[in-house]
């Protein structure tokens, strides 16, 4: 994918990491996730199977009074698989994920998970199913009175890891998005592109097994972001699958990779290798 | 290791909250040391009904004329009543004793000297188990022929019937008023722990988007409301302590001396036992008070 139109910058690794690319193994932390081998985790909800990650079905979601956020939208989302979502400010983006999360549930239609319809997912599952989901937030959902290895850490305390392993993990997966030096400041402390960063950071490390990032390159410059869709891109070559959601044209042209458009709730463009807007040639085919 | 963690937590939002903390301190202090104050209080009140109650007895006038075997049979009904647990205690007061009790109590004894022979006569003083057993006992013996036609049975029974409904009253009154007391607390504790979970709503809300199961999540405030309870217990116990020695020991030494004969019987809970009690109130407040308010905040 290297091979690209944006192919003359030097390299795409993240800003605070100035030598070389991270080596394989230092990407080890996250790079770990057991997709293919079929083997349940602790906890893991997600049914095994070759199965879609996600699959919407007809899915509608309207607000109270009559603002729309999902018009019916059916589609599907294969394990492995690398997505832009696209749509210009409210088309129903946000909506999009927070329904794969369950932050919302759908007005009707079906949303179905790792192989779990959400609508029959009990409410105490719910927590299993984030844990399996790593999700960048548009507005990052930092802990504002802990530090950045606090908040990256409490993703693991949470799933019951040891003192020891977030001991372990935590600078591991923080030195990975660049955030050596860093790790005892408070969100506050930190520019968007770090706090952003501190999110990517805590998504990465529970090996989720689909990854989530609401415009994770939204306040960042061109050359943190690019940086940051090379790191998703490398963890999707694993296995895992990857949904972006973006208005970032440039870099959504430059990826090629598969692009869902939303427009006003209603999926107007699902095409494989494209650009942020549809060829003007495809148009009239 | 995971309690270790939760405490950590707790101990975190304490700091970060503190002003929340300190209020809710507070609270649980002054919850606690009106529960305190108002259990001994209760606990006294109860006791020296308890014990008028027991000075309710009944004397069973013998005739003069009585066989002994009459004053036998008396005596073995009497002793019925007290196997089947009605009766405490039969005392026998002859004619003799009696003359002699009447001796002690007057003035100028000399006047008993003037009277030609014993007109007072023999009788069995009868401690009821329990005041309102009294009715049973006279019932029991009313017809008994050793019976002294004059003076019969004589007992309290006003006195009886007032002591019973104050105790009753007390009781219940008492009852009520600590469940309402409670209630005020563990309301109070949940209103101030919801306003530090108010506080930190969005923190909730991140915490559960990143799979924290509620449990997780709702460990550290319960372990911060237990701390804000015992913390105030705490206070209260002290300042219980200190009003205890202060004020109320100085002046029951004082009641002693003045009401020498009837003050010692009422005693009251002890100080360390208070102490047990009200700070596992405090530790149940903040639990129950923040248990009961994170229901709420858990749902989405």
């Amino acid at each position: 994918m290297r091979d690209g139109p944006v192919g003359g910058r030097p390299t795409f690794t993240l800003v605070q990491v100035p030598e070389a690319p991270p080596s394989e193994e230092e990407m080890a932390p996250i790079f770990s996730t057991p997709v293919q081998d079929g083997k349940r985790r602790e906890g893991d909800i997600f049914r095994p199977g070759p199965g879609p990650m996600v699959e919407l079905r007809g899915v509608i979601k309207t607000y109270d009074g009559n603002s729309r956020g999902l018009a019916g939208v059916s589609l599907q989302i294969d394990t492995g698989e690398f997505v832009f979502l696209v749509g210009p400010s409210g088309s129903g983006k946000s909506t999009f994920i927070r329904l794969i999360i369950r932050e919302l549930r759908p007005t009707s239609g079906a949303v179905i998970v790792g192989g779990r319809d959400l609508g029959e997912l009990r409410r105490s599952k719910v927590p299993y199913l984030r844990r399996a989901i790593g999700c960048v937030f548009q507005d990052f959902r930092l802990l504002p009175d802990r530090t950045a290895a606090e908040n990256v850490a409490y993703a693991l305390q949470v799933t019951g890891h040891s003192q020891k392993e977030v001991r372990r993990r935590v600078p591991e997966i923080l030195s990975l998005v660049g955030l050596d030096g860093m790790f005892d400041r408070l969100p506050r402390e930190l520019s968007g592109g770090e706090q952003q960063r501190v999110s990517i950071a805590r998504a990465l490390v529970n090996h989720p097994r689909l990854r989530i990032a609401d415009e994770p390159t939204g306040n960042l410059d061109p050359e943190t972001s690019l940086g940051i869709m090379e790191l998703l891109l490398r963890i999707n070559r694993t296995g895992t699958t990857v949904l972006v959601a973006t208005h970032d044209q440039h870099m959504v042209d430059h990826m090629q990779m598969r692009v869902i458009a939303l427009d006003e709730g209603r999926l107007v463009r699902d095409e494989e290798s494209a650009g942020y807007h549809e060829e003007p040639g495809e148009a009239m085919a | 290791m995971r309690i270790g963690m939760f405490f950590r937590e707790a101990l975190r939002s304490i700091r970060a909250n503190a002003a929340i903390s300190v209020a809710a301190t507070v609270t649980a202090l002054i919850a606690v040391f009106i529960l305190g104050a108002f259990i001994p209080s209760f606990m006294y009140v109860r006791s020296a009904v308890d014990a008028q109650k027991a000075k309710v007895d009944v004397d069973v006038y013998i005739a003069d004329t009585a066989t002994v075997p009459q004053v036998n049979a008396l005596r073995d009904k009497l002793d019925g009543l007290r196997t089947d647990g009605t009766v405490a205690a039969v005392t026998y007061v002859s004619k003799d004793d009696a003359l002699r009790i009447m001796r002690e109590r007057l003035r100028d004894p000399s006047v008993l000297d003037e009277l030609p022979s014993n007109p007072l006569p023999a009788k069995f003083n009868v401690q009821p188990t329990d005041a309102e057993d009294a009715d049973v006992i006279v019932a029991a013996v009313k017809d008994d022929p050793a019976l002294d036609t004059t003076e019969g049975i004589v007992y309290p029974e006003a006195t009886a019937d007032r002591l019973l409904t104050a105790a009753k009253f007390v009781q219940w009154a008492g009852l009520v008023l600590i469940g309402i007391l409670l209630l005020a607390a563990v309301l109070l504790i949940g209103n101030t722990i919801r306003l530090s979970i108010f506080a930190r709503r969005r923190e909730v809300e991140v915490m559960r988007l990143v799979g924290a199961t509620n449990w997780f999540i709702r460990w550290p405030f319960m372990i911060e409301g237990v701390i804000c309870g015992l913390v105030g217990a705490a206070a209260a116990v002290v300042m219980l302590w200190g009003i205890k020695v202060g004020v109320v020991d100085a002046w029951a030494s004082g009641a002693d001396t003045a009401l020498t004969k009837t003050g010692s019987a009422a005693g009251t809970i002890t100080f360390p036992l208070l102490t047990v009690v009200l700070v596992g109130a405090g530790a149940l407040l903040g639990a129950v008070g923040s248990g009961i308010t994170l229901r709420r905040f858990l749902k989405v």
